[in-house]
């Protein structure tokens, strides 16, 4: 038997392609990563009401950049999946377009005495890592052979 | 004019070329194709993503420590037009290119050694656990000469 469903049938999910519209955009790690440091998250934390948000705005989970109803229905977000998940991407540094520039070969040099960006590290590291993560798994599997 | 870097895969962004988003906060994204334009909108990750350069570099794929990487310098200061410079400059470009892809084939030969070896070793290994899927050629033409036999059997008897 041939195949009976239709390829393509995927364009027409109205709210899958809308969400990932650029109007709609939510924010990125990289600015939830700035709103969580003390003095902005205090800043966002004394919010005047908003009759616009969800919850008048009284009630923001910063970390998933979301607005609830009411106290108790932040409080059940922040025990479930979607949270402890975000969470763990908050951890590690947000990407950036120095490291993406840095991935394909070009750093900045503002010339003499003038403060260089310290962008370096970023993709090194992660390297670093990989390399570190890599030689503990060899080293695992057959730990005579690394060893000579 | 600038050749940009793609924010998602960190390739070439030439004028003219690809699409720029600038976020709410002022903040610049250029991608080389909507290929990696859309991969943006989903909010996928550089680093997880195979394809692109961040990845590869991270993940010891391509040549990330080099002393000719030194050279392609985003220069915010401006320097004064110098016939000579410019001269020596195109010349040590070529030169650099070269160098570097030296390197990259030498990288890249020795990230790829031992893979045959390893391979074979793989193959051989393969044949040994599973010798039972292999019937030796002799049974099968012999099973080939038989059907053909019988075949025209069956034709002299119609």
């Amino acid at each position: 038997m041939g195949r009976l469903r239709r390829s393509r049938t995927h364009k027409g999910i109205k709210d899958i392609s809308k969400k990932y519209r650029t109007r709609r955009r939510t924010k990125d790690l990289d600015q939830i990563q700035e709103d969580l440091k003390p003095e902005n998250r205090e800043r966002l934390a004394r919010r005047e009401e908003d009759p616009d948000l969800p919850g008048l705005g009284m009630h923001y989970c910063v970390e998933c950049s979301k607005h609830f109803i009411n106290d108790q229905s932040l409080k059940e977000h922040k025990r479930g999946k979607l949270h402890k998940r975000r969470i763990k991407l908050l951890k590690e540094p947000a990407y950036t377009l120095e490291e993406a520039e840095q991935a394909g070969g070009l750093t900045t040099d503002n010339g003499k005495g003038r403060s260089q960006p310290n962008i370096a590290s970023s993709l090194l590291q992660k390297k670093k890592e990989n390399d570190m993560r890599k030689e503990s798994m060899a080293l695992e599997q057959n730990p005579t052979t690394m060893l000579n | 004019m600038r050749i940009e870097k793609c924010y998602f895969c960190s390739s070439n962004v030439y004028p003219g070329h690809g699409t720029m988003f600038v976020r709410n906060d002022g903040k610049a994204f250029r991608f080389c194709r909507s290929k990696c334009h859309r991969n943006f909108k989903m909010k996928r990750n550089p680093r997880k993503v195979r394809w692109t350069k961040a990845f590869r570099k991270a993940a010891g794929k391509e040549m990330a420590i080099d002393s000719t990487f030194e050279f392609e310098k985003r220069r915010n200061v401006p320097v004064r037009y110098d016939r000579d410079l410019m001269q020596t400059t195109i010349k040590t470009m070529k030169r650099v290119q070269e160098v570097h892809a030296r390197r990259e084939r030498a990288f890249y030969k020795q990230r790829m050694a031992g893979n045959q070896e390893k391979e074979r070793a793989q193959n051989i290994k393969d044949i040994q656990t599973n010798i039972n899927l292999i019937s030796t050629p002799t049974i099968k033409t012999t099973q080939q000469v038989q059907k053909i036999a019988n075949t025209e059997k069956q034709m002299d008897i119609e």
